[in-house]
C-alpha cells in the first residue's frame, strides 16, 4: 500500500494534462476571437455602427368571413400612419416644420407628442398622425430625404362591413393583453407577441386560430438613419440568414344570411333584445342578432376614449351577446313544454277538458290567471292557443318536477347548445335534487305551478329555445346551431367543411308532437290565439308567447297597465315560432327586454320568417299568402253572418215583443278588431 | 478551523480565491452595468444592485463555509447527494414552472434550484467513492461503473427539467474527475465513441424541440425558425466590432439598442467584448486562466486523496462554464444557456459558485494546518 499523500502525487502527470488542455481551449478562443476582433474587426465595426440588421416583421393578412351566400361580411383595409423615430431624427426643428405643413398640424402638438414618449427607446416609432391620406403618404415618401426620422407605417385596418349589425356574432379583434399573453401562448403554442391582434369575442375568437395567418419575417440592411436599405439574404457575413414570408389566414364561409341579418336588426329597431333564427332540419343559424350593438371596426382601429366610454355607460352591455350570453325566464314558451310532459306522462288527453277559472288555489295560496275572467273549458289545444295558466297549475300539480324538467331538457334546455362561439351560459332546467343541493332545501308542490308556466327557477337562452322549438317543428331532432359552413384559402381550396350535427332525438310520441304543434299552430292562426294579430301574411307560422316577468308582482301589479310601471319592472316579451306550418324550414326565438308582453316581440320574429320565405321560398309564400286571403276572407264571412244571424234574432225577438216598430237601417262597420290588424 | 490569533489566522488563510473571484466579479457587475444601463424598463436597470447584493451573500456563505472542515464534506457525501437528488425528484413533481421548464423549488420567500447545487454534491461523492481505491493504478471501466451511475441519475434527472446545459454540465465534471483519477486512455477512447452514439440517440428521443432547433440552428442557420440564428449573427458583430481596444465603457451599440437579447445573462461576454476588445478579452481570460491554475496546483499539493479530487472537480464546474459560455457566444457551439462564472446576471449561480470557493479555500487552509 501507499500512503495517501503518495497516491494524490502520482496524480501529477493527470493534472498536468488538465493543464495544458484548459491552455490549449482558452488559445483556441483567444484565436476565434482574434479572427473576429481583428481579421474581421474593421468590418463588423462598420457594421455595427453605420448600418444595421433589423428583424423585420411581415404581418400576415387576417382572413376574410363571407356569409352563406358569399357576401363579404369582414375584410381588411390598409391604414397608414406618419410616424417619427426619434433615433434617427436630426435637423429636428426644420423637419418637423416641414411635417406640420404637409400634415397641416401645429409644430408644437408634434412636439407634445414626441415629448410624451420620451422614456421609451429611442428606437421605437412614435406616432404622429393615424390615417393619413394617400396624397400625404405620397409626400412624405418623396420627401423622405429632407426629413430624417419622419416615416409612413402601414396598419391594416380590420372592416365590418354591417357595423353595428351582427357584430355580437362576428365578434371583434383587439391588442393581446398583458394577461392574455401567458396564457395565449401557452394554449396555441405560438409565439404572439404584444401589440399582436387577436379575436377578442365571436366568431373572431373561436376560430382566431384559422383566421390569423402566420406572421413571416425578412432581415433588413438598415442604414443610420433608419431607413430601409435592402432585404438580406445569406452571404459571406451573414451565414445562414433565411427570410420566410408569411402565410395568409384562412377564409370563414358563414352559415349566416346578410339580408336576414339586416331584416332582424331592422325588426328589433332600437328595442333591447335579440333573435335567431336556425334552419329547423339541420340546425344552421341564419341570423342572430342582439340589441344595442357596437361597431366592430372601432376596435380593430384602437378604441377612442369617447367610444368606449359609450359602449361601458351603456347599462344596457352592448357587448353582451343576447342570444347566448343571457338567459330569461322563458314564460308561456315553456308551456310548450310542460304540455308535452303532461301529454307523455299520460296527465291528460289532448281532447279532455279542464274546467279553468281565473285563479287556482294550493293550499293558502291563490295562483291568478293572466286573464282576470278564467277561460272556461279548456283542452290542450286551447291551453296553447289562449296560453290558460290555470290549465298548466293543474296539470302541473298532478306531476313529479322531474318528469316536467325531463322533456325540456330532451330538447336541450338547462345545458349549453355548444354552438361555436365563446362564453355561452346553459340556463336553467330545475330538480328536486337540483333545489336541494343549491338551497338544502325540499321542493315544493307550488313551485311546480310556477315552473310549469316558465316561472321561478326556469331559464333559457333564445338559442336554447329556438334549438328546441326546431325540434318541435322537425319530428324530435335536436342540433348543435351550426355558424360555420366552410373554412377555406384564398386559391379557394377547401379546407374544411361543417356538417350539420344532430345531438339527440326526443324521446316523445310523434302523436303528442303533432297535438303540441297543432296547439302552436292556433295561437297565430287561430281568432282567439295570442299571437293572432302579428300572424303575418304568407308565412304560415305556429309558435308561441311569452310574458316573463321580471319580478313577482301584487295582485293589483299583476293587472295594472305594463307601460305605466318604472322600465326596470316592466316584463319581458318572448316569442318563439317557426314556419311554415305544414313543412317547418326556419325557427326562429326572440327577446325584447322590458317590451311589456310578447306583443313587442312576435312582430320581430314574423318580419325576420317573411324576409325568410320571400328569400327562399316565393312560390309557396305567394301561394300561401293567396290562400291565407281567401281563408280570412271566408273567416270575416262567417263571423259577419254569425253576427247578422245573431242580430236578426235579437230582431226578431223585438219584432215579436213590438210588432209595430219600424225597420232598423242595416248599417254595417266593418270588424271592428280589423283596425288593429298589421301586415 | 483553529486560529489562535488574529495575525495567525492572516498568515494561514488562504484568501487567493476570494480575491481573484472578486477582480472577476468586478469586471462582471462594470459589465453588467454597462449593459443594461440603457434599458427602458427600470428594473431592468437597476440588475447590477440586484446582482451586488447576490454577491455580498455568496462571499459572506463562502467564507463561512471556508471554516468547515474537509472531513465533513466526506462524511456527509452521502446525505447531501441524497437529500439533492430527492429535491430533484421533487422539482419535477411540484416545482415552479419558468420559462417552460420545471427547475424551480418554492420553499417560502426562496426559490431554489437543487441542479445547482447538484453540481457539488456529484463532486463529494464522486471524491468519496474514488478515494476508496486508494492506489496508484489506473482506473477501467470496472471501476467507472459505479460512479457513472451515481453522475447519471442526477444528470438524467436535470435534463429531464428540462435543462439540457447543467445536466450535460453534472456529466462534463464526472468525466473530469474520471479522467483526473487515471482512467485509462484506451477506456477514455471506448467512451468517447459511446458518448458520440448516445447524443446521436439523445438528440433523437430525448431532446425538446427548442433544444432541437438550438443545434440545428448552429450546425445549419439557415434551418432557423425564430431567429436563434438571429442572435448568434449579432453577438458576433458585437465581438467583433469591439476590435482590438474596444468601444469603451458604456458604448455598446448592440446593447443599446436591444439587438441582443439576454444581454444581462447568456451574452454578457460579447458586451464585454465589444466594449473592451481583444484587449480586455486576454485580461479576463487571463484572470480566469490564473483561477483554474491555483485550483490544479491546489489539488496537486493537498495530502488526501479526497480533497485533492474535490478541488478538481470544482475548478472542472468553472472551467466547463467559462469554456462553454465562451464558445457559444462566438459562434463556436450551439446556444445552451450555461452562464458565464461570476459575470453573468444570476443569484443561484453566484451562490453556487460563492459556495465553491469557499470549499476550495477550507481545502487550502486545511493543508496549511499540519
Amino acid at each position: 500500500m501507499f500512503s495517501e499523500e503518495e497516491v494524490v502525487r502520482s496524480h501529477k502527470d493527470r493534472a498536468d494534462i488538465i493543464i495544458t488542455l484548459v491552455t490549449l481551449s482558452f488559445g483556441f478562443i483567444l484565436i476565434r476571437l482574434w479572427y473576429l476582433q481583428i481579421y474581421q474587426g474593421d468590418m463588423l465595426y462598420e457594421y455595427s455602427i453605420k448600418n444595421r440588421l433589423r428583424k423585420e416583421v411581415i404581418s400576415a393578412s387576417r382572413g376574410m368571413i363571407f356569409s352563406r351566400n358569399n357576401q363579404l361580411l369582414v375584410h381588411n383595409v390598409p391604414r397608414f400612419d406618419a410616424i417619427i423615430i426619434p433615433q434617427y431624427l436630426s435637423n429636428k426643428k426644420q423637419t418637423l416644420i416641414k411635417l406640420s405643413e404637409i400634415l397641416d398640424m401645429s409644430v408644437s402638438s408634434i412636439e407634445k407628442t414626441l415629448k410624451k414618449y420620451r422614456a421609451q427607446a429611442r428606437y421605437r416609432p412614435v406616432l404622429i398622425k393615424k390615417n393619413i391620406s394617400k396624397k400625404e403618404v405620397a409626400i412624405i415618401e418623396t420627401e423622405n430625404e429632407k426629413m430624417p426620422g419622419v416615416s409612413v407605417q402601414t396598419f391594416i385596418s380590420r372592416e365590418y362591413k354591417d357595423k353595428e349589425i351582427g357584430s355580437h356574432l362576428l365578434g371583434y379583434i383587439s391588442e393581446i393583453s398583458r394577461e392574455q399573453l401567458p396564457k395565449y401562448r401557452k394554449r396555441d403554442g405560438y409565439d404572439y407577441k404584444l401589440g399582436d391582434f387577436i379575436g377578442q369575442a365571436g366568431v373572431e375568437e373561436k376560430f382566431d386560430f384559422f383566421l390569423r395567418g402566420q406572421d413571416g419575417y425578412q432581415f433588413m440592411e438598415v442604414d443610420a438613419r433608419g431607413r430601409m436599405k435592402r432585404v438580406i439574404s445569406s452571404n459571406n457575413l451573414f451565414q445562414g440568414i433565411e427570410n420566410k414570408a408569411s402565410t395568409p389566414g384562412k377564409n370563414i364561409r358563414l352559415t349566416i344570411d346578410r339580408d336576414l341579418q339586416q331584416a332582424a336588426f331592422k325588426a328589433l329597431e332600437e328595442k333591447v333584445g335579440s333573435v335567431v333564427a336556425i334552419k329547423v332540419d339541420t340546425g344552421e343559424v341564419l341570423s342572430m342578432v342582439s340589441r344595442p350593438s357596437f361597431d366592430p371596426t372601432q376596435f380593430s382601429k384602437g378604441l377612442t376614449a369617447e367610444y368606449w366610454n359609450s359602449l361601458t355607460s351603456n347599462e344596457h352591455n352592448p357587448l353582451r351577446d343576447r342570444v347566448i350570453q343571457e338567459h330569461y325566464a322563458p314564460g308561456s314558451t315553456y308551456k310548450t313544454f310542460t304540455a308535452i310532459a303532461a301529454l307523455e306522462e299520460k296527465v291528460v288527453k289532448p281532447t279532455e277538458i279542464i274546467k279553468c277559472g281565473p285563479t287556482f288555489r294550493l293550499g293558502r295560496r291563490v295562483f291568478n290567471d293572466w286573464k282576470r275572467s278564467g277561460h272556461g273549458d279548456t283542452d290542450v289545444y286551447k291551453s296553447l292557443r289562449s296560453s290558460v295558466d290555470v290549465y298548466y297549475y293543474k296539470v302541473a300539480k298532478m306531476m313529479h318536477i322531474n318528469d316536467m324538467s325531463k322533456y325540456a331538457k330532451m330538447f336541450g334546455l338547462g345545458s349549453k347548445t355548444e354552438i361555436d362561439l365563446p362564453r355561452e351560459i346553459p340556463g336553467l332546467i330545475p330538480t328536486a335534487e337540483w333545489k336541494k343541493k343549491r338551497y338544502g332545501e325540499e321542493w315544493q308542490l307550488g313551485e311546480n305551478l310556477v315552473c310549469a308556466i316558465g316561472q321561478g327557477y326556469v331559464l333559457a337562452t333564445p338559442i336554447q329555445l329556438a334549438i328546441a322549438y326546431a325540434a318541435i317543428a322537425n319530428g324530435g331532432k335536436v342540433y348543435r346551431p351550426q355558424i360555420i359552413k366552410e373554412i377555406f384559402t384564398n386559391s379557394g381550396e377547401v379546407l374544411k367543411t361543417f356538417a350539420p350535427e344532430e345531438v339527440s332525438k326526443v324521446n316523445v310520441s310523434d302523436e303528442t308532437l303533432k297535438h303540441v304543434k297543432k296547439g302552436l299552430y292556433q295561437v297565430a292562426n287561430h281568432r282567439e290565439g295570442t299571437a293572432w294579430w302579428y300572424r303575418g301574411r304568407g308565412i304560415r307560422m305556429a309558435g308561441k308567447t311569452g310574458t316573463a316577468q321580471v319580478r313577482s308582482m301584487t295582485q293589483t301589479e299583476l293587472f295594472s297597465k305594463c307601460k305605466d310601471m318604472p322600465y326596470k319592472s316592466r316584463h319581458h316579451g318572448l316569442f318563439v315560432g317557426f314556419a311554415p306550418y305544414d313543412d317547418p324550414k326556419i325557427a326562429v326565438a326572440a327577446v325584447v327586454e322590458h317590451g311589456c308582453g310578447s306583443s313587442a316581440a312576435t312582430p320581430v320574429v314574423r318580419d325576420v320568417i317573411t324576409k325568410y320565405m320571400k328569400k327562399y321560398h316565393p312560390e309557396l309564400h305567394k301561394k300561401y299568402a293567396e290562400e291565407d286571403k281567401i281563408a280570412y276572407l271566408k273567416l270575416v264571412r262567417k263571423e259577419r253572418e254569425a253576427r247578422e244571424a245573431r242580430e236578426r234574432a235579437q230582431e226578431l225577438k223585438k219584432q215579436q215583443e213590438q210588432k209595430e216598430n219600424e225597420e232598423n237601417s242595416e248599417e254595417e262597420t266593418s270588424d271592428e278588431n280589423d283596425s288593429e290588424e298589421t301586415n | 478551523m483553529d486560529f489562535s490569533t488574529l495575525k495567525d489566522f492572516i498568515k494561514r488563510y488562504d484568501f487567493s480565491f476570494f480575491l481573484l473571484s472578486i477582480v472577476i466579479f468586478f469586471f462582471g457587475v462594470i459589465n453588467l452595468y454597462s449593459a443594461t444601463h440603457a434599458s427602458i424598463s427600470t428594473s431592468h436597470a437597476s440588475l447590477y444592485k440586484v446582482q451586488i447584493g447576490w454577491y455580498l451573500l455568496s462571499l459572506v456563505v463562502g467564507f463561512a463555509i471556508s471554516f468547515i472542515q474537509p472531513k465533513t464534506y466526506f462524511r456527509f457525501a452521502w446525505l447531501i447527494y441524497g437529500l439533492n437528488v430527492l429535491l430533484l425528484l421533487l422539482v419535477l413533481f411540484v416545482g415552479d414552472t419558468g420559462m417552460g421548464a420545471k427547475r424551480w423549488l418554492v420553499l417560502g420567500p426562496v426559490r431554489v434550484q437543487p441542479s445547482e447545487l447538484m453540481k457539488l454534491s456529484v463532486i463529494f461523492i464522486l471524491a468519496r467513492f474514488y478515494k476508496k481505491y486508494h492506489s496508484e493504478g489506473m482506473t477501467g471501466i470496472k471501476e467507472l461503473i459505479f460512479p457513472a451511475i451515481l453522475a447519471f441519475i442526477p444528470a438524467l434527472l436535470i435534463i429531464v427539467e428540462p435543462d439540457l446545459g447543467t445536466g450535460l454540465l453534472v456529466l462534463l465534471v464526472f468525466f473530469t474527475i474520471a479522467f483526473y483519477r487515471k482512467l485509462k486512455w484506451k477506456t477514455l477512447g471506448v467512451l468517447a465513441i459511446a458518448g458520440v452514439l448516445s447524443g446521436a440517440l439523445m438528440y433523437e428521443f430525448a431532446l425538446k424541440d427548442y433544444q432541437k432547433r438550438r443545434i440545428k440552428t448552429f450546425l445549419n442557420p439557415s434551418a432557423d425558425a425564430r431567429g436563434s440564428g438571429y442572435n448568434a449573427i449579432q453577438s458576433k458583430i458585437a465581438i467583433g466590432s469591439g476590435k482590438f481596444w474596444g468601444k469603451g465603457f458604456k458604448n455598446s451599440s448592440q446593447a443599446s439598442l436591444n439587438y441582443l437579447p439576454e444581454n444581462h445573462t447568456d451574452f454578457v461576454f460579447s458586451i464585454f467584448n465589444e466594449e473592451h476588445g481583444f484587449f480586455g478579452a486576454i485580461l479576463t481570460i487571463g484572470l480566469y486562466l490564473f483561477l483554474f491554475f491555483r485550483f490544479v496546483k491546489l489539488a496537486s499539493s493537498v495530502s488526501r486523496v479526497f480533497d485533492s479530487i474535490v478541488v478538481i472537480g470544482i475548478m472542472s464546474i468553472f472551467f466547463w462554464h467559462t469554456f462553454i459560455n465562451m464558445s457559444m457566444v462566438m459562434g463556436l457551439m450551439p446556444v445552451v444557456g450555461l452562464p458565464l462564472p461570476l459575470m453573468s446576471y444570476g443569484g443561484s449561480s453566484l451562490l453556487t459558485f460563492g459556495i465553491c470557493i469557499g470549499v476550495a479555500t477550507s481545502i487550502s487552509n486545511a493543508r496549511n494546518m499540519f
